[in-house]
């Protein structure tokens, strides 16, 4: 068993070479609707149940199936009202589950990237291969409804095993969103060398752990979004800060929440040193300006 | 019905005191008065949990606060805590920095080996550096082997007294988890003071076969870990809940004249993300605000403590 993930190098939070963004932008913000299939009989896995309830969890299936009839289209209009674009983190299947949604979001110039196949089908126990023909299966989909290249994974439910990582560079995927560490971009370490960058994604600003988990009613969610976002924008005059916003239509997505979405990207856009992004161009950007400098800032052992 | 067998009502430990031998009763307004340096009423000392959780870490029969809850290989649980020791302690260093307050950091000694630079970042800061067992996948209780034990207790030991040498004085079992030997074999290694019992606002003498250790108070109630993290409290509460115990302690110490303690017990990865570190901020000025403080290291608060007895 490892003890650490071990594709990332220690890299303290001073005196980093700086990031700068487009337009002189200090922070830059993207938006990830998590917009998954939760399979009605999914089978077992070893590692997890899918379903808290025995199958059918028809409470729990049908939570998430509101999420792709109701509350993905309030979100979406929410977010085109303010110009604020998605990173869809997406359970492939939905592609051919509800085809009506990928043409929504094209026609609003999001990204999609893979959340795998279904939320219902975990990474842990399968075999390199396995993994493999899950993620080109999921960029052949993904391109086919889209015309778009799936740059971008976020391992379903975070269920990643020890090589997915691995299996993710050989693939040739730019940028990974499986580690948590880190409120910039950063390089990562796979056994092959090929290149492959995490960008943050965050389980601190998430709908999920703060309405679920944690109990948040929806003003203090979005107080929290704000002052996550007035801490990175401050930190972002000394070097550029990414924040990022997950997000599940089925939790935003609802009448009582819709509000506090609003409030947090209308507090967003009313700055104007914000790079409004999705994260193929985090990442594209980081590749081709900064990811060189953090390499060697590394091997200097981080002066 | 036969009952329980009749040793279930034989009570060998029933007296006056405590039924164990690492401490006498003591009553808080009847503790001998105490001074802190300047005349000040509150000592403000600030304890941040420095810790490292490997992915592989036993899950029985104690796992610590923040320790994998995911299945294996949580990179979930392991990467949202190694968030802290990347950037949340910077966050707190620079805020306590900038208000000149020292802290005591108590350390997962393996730390040590993998961030060598956050050690001497921590020891630029003026920081105390204290022991917090190995690492999180370390935790003392009462079924691990002596021998077992010992030999975790000699290699965290090594492993911070080579970077701090004799700076390291105090002891943190992580989790607040021992054995009934740990205090025996933390006091043999050397450590003059040790924090993992919750059962004071002062400090005491606690007893071990290695001659006395000094107690310092790390509660329970006021931590972050458990207020944040397994009460799923909000940073507002868990910032009144602070206010409100450094309005009592200070009360206290006025009516009384002996000097309290305000002890913060406080995690990277909680206080030190970005939503949150304003707050934390913000706390520690209206706890400046109030007058009376003497921010300071375990070890300072332990000398100023032994000068007024």
């Amino acid at each position: 068993m490892l003890k650490t993930p071990g594709h990332y190098a220690y890299m303290p939070w001073r005196r980093r070479p700086r990031i700068t963004w487009p337009g002189g932008a200090r922070i830059a913000v993207w938006v990830a609707p998590n917009i998954e299939h939760y399979e009605y009989d999914p089978p077992p896995n070893a590692r997890r149940m899918p379903w808290p309830r025995p199958v059918p969890d028809i409470l729990g299936y049908s939570w998430r199936d509101y999420g792709n009839r109701a509350g993905f289209w309030r979100m979406a209009d929410v977010m085109a009202r303010h110009g604020v674009r998605g990173s869809v983190s997406l359970n492939v299947a939905v592609c051919d589950h509800y085809p009506e949604i990928i043409e929504r979001c094209c026609e609003l110039g999001w990204e999609l990237f893979s959340h795998g196949t279904y939320n219902t089908r975990y990474f842990y126990g399968m075999s390199e291969d396995q993994q493999r023909d899950v993620i080109r299966e999921n960029r052949e989909t993904i391109l086919r409804a889209s015309g778009q290249s799936m740059d971008g994974w976020l391992t379903p439910a975070i269920s990643n095993d020890e090589t997915t990582q691995d299996i993710l560079a050989e693939e040739g995927i730019l940028y990974t969103l499986d580690l948590l560490h880190d409120d910039q971009p950063t390089p990562i370490r796979t056994r092959s060398g090929k290149r492959l960058v995490s960008i943050p994604y965050s389980l601190e600003v998430n709908d999920v752990p703060l309405l679920v988990m944690r109990n948040t009613p929806p003003e203090r969610y979005a107080a929290i979004c704000k002052a996550q976002f007035d801490q990175l924008y401050e930190e972002g005059e000394e070097s550029g800060t990414v924040l990022c916003l997950p997000l599940h239509p089925f939790l935003i997505g609802q009448p009582h929440r819709i509000a506090a979405l609003d409030d947090v990207l209308r507090h967003i856009t009313a700055h104007d040193k914000v790079w409004l992004a999705t994260g193929r161009e985090i990442a594209q950007h980081y590749i081709d300006h900064h990811l060189a400098a953090h390499e060697a800032w590394i091997v200097e052992g981080t002066p | 019905m036969t009952g329980l067998p009749p040793d279930y009502f034989v009570y060998p430990h029933r007296r006056r005191g405590m039924d164990h031998a690492r401490y006498p009763y003591r009553i808080l307004p009847r503790t001998t008065p105490l001074a802190w340096p300047g005349g000040a009423r509150v000592a403000l000392w600030i304890a941040v949990h420095l810790g490292h959780f490997p992915m592989d870490m036993p899950l029985k029969p104690v796992v610590a606060p923040g320790g994998m809850e995911r299945p294996y290989p949580s990179f979930w649980d392991f990467t949202q805590r190694d968030y802290g020791n990347r950037i949340g302690i910077y966050r707190m260093m620079k805020a306590m920095a900038a208000r000149g307050l020292p802290a005591t950091a108590l350390i997962s000694a393996t730390l040590a080996r993998e961030y060598p630079v956050l050690m001497n970042d921590i020891a630029a800061a003026g920081w105390e550096p204290a022991c917090a067992g190995l690492d999180m996948a370390h935790i003392h209780h009462g079924q691990v082997a002596e021998a077992e034990e010992a030999a975790w207790i000699t290699e965290a030991t090594g492993l911070l007294r080579a970077r701090f040498g004799d700076a390291l004085r105090g002891w943190h079992s992580p989790a607040h988890s021992e054995s009934h030997r740990t205090p025996d074999l933390v006091a043999k290694a050397g450590f003059a003071w040790t924090s993992g019992w919750v059962n004071d606002d002062l400090p005491y003498e606690f007893a071990t076969e290695a001659g006395p250790m000094m107690a310092m108070p790390l509660p329970q109630d006021l931590s972050d870990q458990r207020m944040l993290h397994q009460q799923n409290m909000a940073t507002e509460d868990y910032v009144t809940a602070i206010l409100a115990a450094h309005a009592a302690l200070d009360a206290e110490a006025a009516a009384t004249g002996s000097g309290r303690i305000l002890t913060l017990s406080v995690t990277p990865w909680l206080m030190g993300q970005a939503h949150r570190i304003g707050a934390f901020a913000g706390m520690l000025d209206a706890i400046l605000a109030r007058g009376g403080v003497w921010p300071a290291t375990a070890s300072q608060i332990l000398a100023a403590y032994s000068g007024s007895r």
